[in-house]
């Protein structure tokens, strides 16, 4: 069958095979979790290379109306977005979960099929429970190292994130109810004999619901709680595709169902820049004063967001690109500084920032590594950070938000001084002698591979450009999207 | 019509007081559940048709009900069981560490 129904169901047979493995053959885990995820980036390839121009997959023997799978350039972007972590992820937790690999395995693959389900659904509610799978499952790898702390985190984490789903799920039934269609397709059509008050309701269900789950601020309060004592690869692969896909599925609902024009006509697209701004402002303020180097980088990712929903949001071609641009850069960024803080962690039970002191000098190349990938996100050229954020920054003044350009300004060197407080201390003399656990090279070649894109994208954009560029044709414009889905 | 949406108001925001007031785990995880009922509520009210039969394609079954809001209820029922089963696991592991279900002692104990 197609290669995008595989996708899904790939990761989810090897969730299901990895249960029985650990009940009876203990043996074949190992070749199990690598040979799926090779064959899995296979599959990744070719259905990115197949996204242009979109695709239906129509699923079970129904016609038009049935349940469809699309790829359009935008799913595309999350697809490469998985092929590119997964694999660091799979060869970095290996490694650094010394127990429990196989309850650990089981979720992480639960969690991409929840993932890539949402990225390719073309139904609003099959969004919703593909949502529900990636987010309950993530709520169980957060939990995995079972200290005090990861579970008053992850409690914090479920309650929050089902009050947004809650949300989401009552804006979903209330466009059945008015539309009786669940497809993405037919709603706006349907939608345009609507009130324009009962579209805003809507519209505001949706937004408060995926909000939470985005993390803008003040709905972030489980972010930093989840990732402070939850194992380091699964905080890659959360703030690098669970959080982004959180803002996929606002940006399709939106863009798809209500149309551009409506959110600006409702001044939706003026209140979430200006509610961008706000949150990153803060959150670069929260950042400085942390001291627990994955709360730091927890309050980072909540600013980067901000970043990301304020080019998405603009509502121009420049700014989509931009936003999407970001999404891509921000997941190797974090990513990077994530595995870095991993290998301190697991090397030395390095927590806060004091207690890197001095790690510059031992680990060489991996510290130059926290160095480029923490000038990338605070966005200095070469590296990829800079482009994207410059190109959000042209994108806003071209849509007239002037004062959004400044504080990003602002933000900037906000975001400088806690990265340049982290790397001082790194790089300060330490005369203590530490007892190190030495870090293998599975550990430290994932790190370097994403250390090295930020700095291979901040050169050569052209390369994930052309995937990109592509993506407003089908997203500003509904139409085209509404056609291909109909089967014009 | 009006008095079943009515119901299912004053259930959702009855179920979202207790999520955001409380301080006992316990009685958060049943706000949990009376939110979830209020939306499983909403949606057969989405499907009913006066006088509508079951959803089924045969002679003798002229007046049915709207199939899918009943399809969609059963995976919401599935998906808030599920749910409701992790948080109710978690509690239970807060309460072995800490010895309370109270929200403010285990801030405290947290130091």
């Amino acid at each position: 069958m197609e290669a995008a129904v595989w996708v899904i169901i790939l990761p989810l047979l090897t969730a299901f095979f990895l249960g029985i493995s650990k009940l009876y053959f203990k043996r074949i885990f190992f070749p199990l979790v690598t040979g799926s995820a090779i064959i899995y980036l296979f599959l990744l390839i070719l259905v990115i290379t197949n996204s242009y121009p979109p695709k239906v997959y129509s699923i079970g023997d129904w016609d038009l109306l049935g349940i469809n799978l699309m790829v359009d350039p935008f799913s595309a972007l999350f697809l490469l977005m998985i092929a590119i972590l997964f694999f660091p992820f799979i060869i970095f937790s290996m490694k650094y979960n010394k127990f429990m690999k196989h309850d650990y395995f089981i979720f992480a693959y639960l969690m991409i099929a929840g993932i890539s389900g949402m990225v390719l659904t073309a139904d609003l509610f099959n969004l919703y429970v593909f949502m529900e799978v990636s987010s309950l499952s993530s709520c169980a790898l957060s939990l995995y190292k079972k200290t005090d702390r990861g579970i008053e985190g992850t409690f914090k984490y479920l309650i929050m994130s089902t009050v947004g789903s809650f949300f989401i799920l009552l804006a979903t039934i209330l466009t059945y109810y008015l539309t009786g269609t669940l497809n993405m397709a037919e709603i706006p059509l349907a939608f345009e004999d609507i009130p324009f008050k009962i579209k805003s309701t809507l519209m505001t269900f949706f937004v408060f619901g995926y909000a939470v789950k985005v993390g803008l601020i003040p709905l972030h309060a489980w972010l930093p709680d989840a990732y402070e004592d939850s194992p380091i690869p699964y905080n890659v692969l959360s703030s690098g595709l669970v959080l982004k896909s959180a803002v996929y599925a606002l940006i399709r609902v939106l863009y798809i169902m209500f149309g551009v024009d409506f959110l600006d006509e409702s001044r939706l697209l003026n209140i979430v820049v200006f509610w961008g701004v706000i949150t990153f402002i803060i959150a670069h303020c929260l950042a400085y004063q942390q001291s627990n180097l994955n709360r730091l980088l927890a309050y980072s990712t909540v600013a980067q967001i901000a970043y990301i929903m304020i080019g998405l949001f603009v509502g121009t071609e420049a700014g989509l690109i931009a936003g999407s641009f970001h999404i891509l850069n921000h997941a190797i960024m974090k990513g990077t500084l994530f595995l870095v803080v991993g290998i301190f962690h697991y090397s030395i039970a390095a927590v806060e920032i004091k207690d890197i002191k001095g790690l510059g000098y031992k680990f060489p190349i991996l510290s130059f590594t926290f160095v480029v990938a923490s000038f990338a996100i605070v966005g200095l050229p070469p590296f990829n950070g800079f482009l994207s954020k410059w190109l959000i920054v042209e994108a806003a003044l071209e849509a007239g938000f002037v004062y959004v350009a400044f504080f990003i300004l602002v933000g900037t060197f906000l975001s400088l001084t806690y990265y340049l407080k982290v790397i001082v201390t790194l790089y300060t003399k330490n005369e203590q002698e530490l007892e190190m656990e030495k870090a293998g090279l599975s550990l430290k070649l994932p790190t370097i591979f994403l250390g090295s894109l930020c700095i291979v994208f901040g050169i050569v954009p052209s390369l994930p450009l052309s995937l990109i560029n592509k993506i407003p044709e089908f997203l500003l414009d509904n139409e085209d999207y509404i056609r291909i889905l109909l089967g014009g | 019509m009006e008095i079943p949406y009515v119901v299912v108001i004053i259930l959702f925001c009855l179920g979202m007081y207790t999520i955001i007031t409380k301080k006992n785990l316990i009685k958060i995880v049943i706000g949990v559940t009376i939110v979830e009922s209020s939306l499983i509520l909403l949606l057969m009210l989405v499907g009913y048709i006066p006088g509508g039969t079951a959803p089924i394609l045969d002679k003798g079954y002229e007046l049915v009900v709207d199939p899918i809001p009943q399809a969609l209820a059963l995976t919401t029922i599935v998906i808030g069981g599920s749910v409701t089963a992790v948080m109710l696991a978690m509690v239970i592991k807060v309460h072995k560490r800490y010895r309370t279900l109270n929200i403010d002692e285990i801030r405290k104990l947290r130091g």
